[in-house]
Parts: C-alpha cells; sequence; structure tokens
C-alpha cells in the first residue's frame, strides 16, 4: 500500500513537472516569436534608425516618432503599400509585412528623409 | 536630383512652396520698412518704394498660398491637421490677408491721389510683420531650416 501511494506520487509529480517546463517552454517560444515579429524604428532629428532594418516576413515594424517635428511614413512604391498619417511626438505607426521584398519609404513633408525596410 | 533639373523642379511637389514663400516675405517686410522710413524722412520716394515692394508681395502671396494648399492636399492627402502644421496654415492665411490689407490701404490712398496714407496703417503693419514672422519661423521649423536638421 505505501509502496503504491509512493508510486502514485512520483508520476503525479512527473506528470506536473512536465506541464510546468512544457508550459515554460511554450512561453519562452511564444515570447520569442513575438521578439522576432515586433520591430521598432525610431524618427528622431529628422531621421529613421535604423536607416535600413532587415526583418524575416510576417513582422511587424512600428515607426514612433520621437522628433519635435511632425513626420510621416510613405512607402515608395507606385502603390503605396503604406502610408501613415501625420504624426506628432510619440505617435506611432505600425505596418505588418506579409511578402518578402524591399519596401523603401520617406517622410513626404521632409523628402530628403529616407529609409528602408528588407523582409527576407 | 540634379537640382537644376527643370523637370526635378517642377514635378517637386511641395518644393515650391518652400522656395516661393520668401518672395512676399522679404517684399512685405521691406515695403513695411521703407513705409516707416517715408513717414519719418517725409519723402516720396521711399512712399513709392514701399507701394511697389507692397503690390508685388501681395500678388506673390496667391502663388504661396496655392503652393501650401496643394502640398497639403498631394503630400499629405488632405488629412485633418493639427499641432505645428495646422498653426501654419492658420497664421499663413492670416498673414496673406494681412499682406493683402496693408497693400490695399495704400492702393486705395493712392486711386484718391490723397497725399497722407491713414496712421492707423502703421499698427496694422506691425501686426502684420510679427505674425509674417512667426509664420515663417514656424515654416521653418516645420522644414528643419530652424530646427537640428
Amino acid at each position: 500500500m505505501r509502496r503504491s501511494v509512493f508510486i502514485a506520487g512520483l508520476v503525479a509529480a512527473l506528470v506536473l513537472g512536465i506541464g510546468v517546463f512544457g508550459t515554460r517552454q511554450k512561453t519562452s517560444v511564444a515570447s520569442a516569436q513575438e521578439k522576432m515579429s515586433t520591430m521598432e524604428v525610431k524618427i528622431d532629428n529628422f531621421s529613421f534608425g535604423p536607416v535600413t532594418l532587415t526583418v524575416p516576413v510576417g513582422t511587424t515594424v512600428t515607426w514612433t516618432n520621437r522628433d519635435d517635428i511632425p513626420h510621416t511614413v510613405v512607402s515608395t512604391d507606385d502603390s503605396k503599400t503604406f502610408k501613415s498619417k501625420v504624426l506628432d511626438t510619440d505617435e506611432k505607426f505600425s505596418f505588418t509585412f506579409s511578402k518578402a521584398g524591399t519596401y523603401p519609404y520617406f517622410c513626404s513633408i521632409h523628402p530628403k528623409m529616407t529609409g528602408k525596410v528588407i523582409v527576407q | 536630383m540634379h537640382p537644376f533639373d527643370l523637370k526635378t523642379v517642377m514635378l517637386a511637389k511641395h518644393a515650391q512652396h518652400v522656395v516661393l514663400i520668401h518672395f512676399p516675405i522679404a517684399l512685405f517686410i521691406i515695403g513695411v520698412l521703407f513705409d516707416f522710413l517715408a513717414q519719418w524722412k517725409k519723402q516720396r520716394l521711399l512712399a513709392a518704394a514701399a507701394y511697389y515692394n507692397l503690390f508685388v508681395a501681395a500678388i506673390a502671396t496667391i502663388p504661396v498660398v496655392v503652393t501650401g494648399i496643394l502640398a497639403w492636399q498631394w503630400e499629405l492627402e488632405g488629412q485633418k491637421l493639427k499641432g505645428i502644421l495646422l498653426m501654419h496654415l492658420v497664421m499663413g492665411c492670416l498673414s496673406s490677408v494681412l499682406i493683402c490689407v496693408v497693400w490695399f490701404i495704400h492702393m486705395r490712398t493712392r486711386r484718391k491721389q490723397e497725399e497722407i496714407l491713414p496712421g492707423y496703417r502703421l499698427p496694422i503693419e506691425t501686426v502684420a510683420v510679427v505674425i509674417v514672422a512667426l509664420t515663417g519661423h514656424l515654416g521653418g521649423f516645420l522644414s528643419g531650416v530652424n530646427g537640428p536638421g
């Protein structure tokens, strides 16, 4: 009787342990995926940083305006793949890149401000 | 991009506004300066110089307002403006109206062939110069000329 209780306890502990380990692993995979799927571009001092960003397909890129001046984020291709509204200080714009390719963009208020997203 | 390429100059959708804006600002401020000098020195020649500067300044406001509004409609697709952009738009329109009002006061006096310009024009001109300067400052801030860019 004692022995069977001990074995049952051991099995329960094992199952519980596997459960906790599995959940932790899932959480770490999820957070890794989350890290990979969101990238940030800072707009400051009349420039995009980083100027060129390389990301995997499915990544959401968020531009944040840290400048005192309003800016926009507009892709330069003819179909205007993405185009933000005017972003005031601390405002954000996000776009998810679902296709591989190179996406050059600029600020339509200050055309000399340019950047590029390379989706692989 | 070649700076003297005509196509580049003509098709740069909002560059014209940034270039053209300097004409009414300079002409108006110089016109007002001539008017104050004419008032002080009692010289007709200075008054005439003031009139012609104000006249060309008033005409120069037309393409500036048109290109500014086109830049808003083309580059920003006419979206609702706020903050510095809205302030610049409102003050730009106010500046244009004030420049035209000052020129109109001068023009009316010349048409009536009156010798003396009305004294109330001087405070109007002073306020107009301040508004024009503030609008230009905001424009410079927006374009990056007055900022770190």
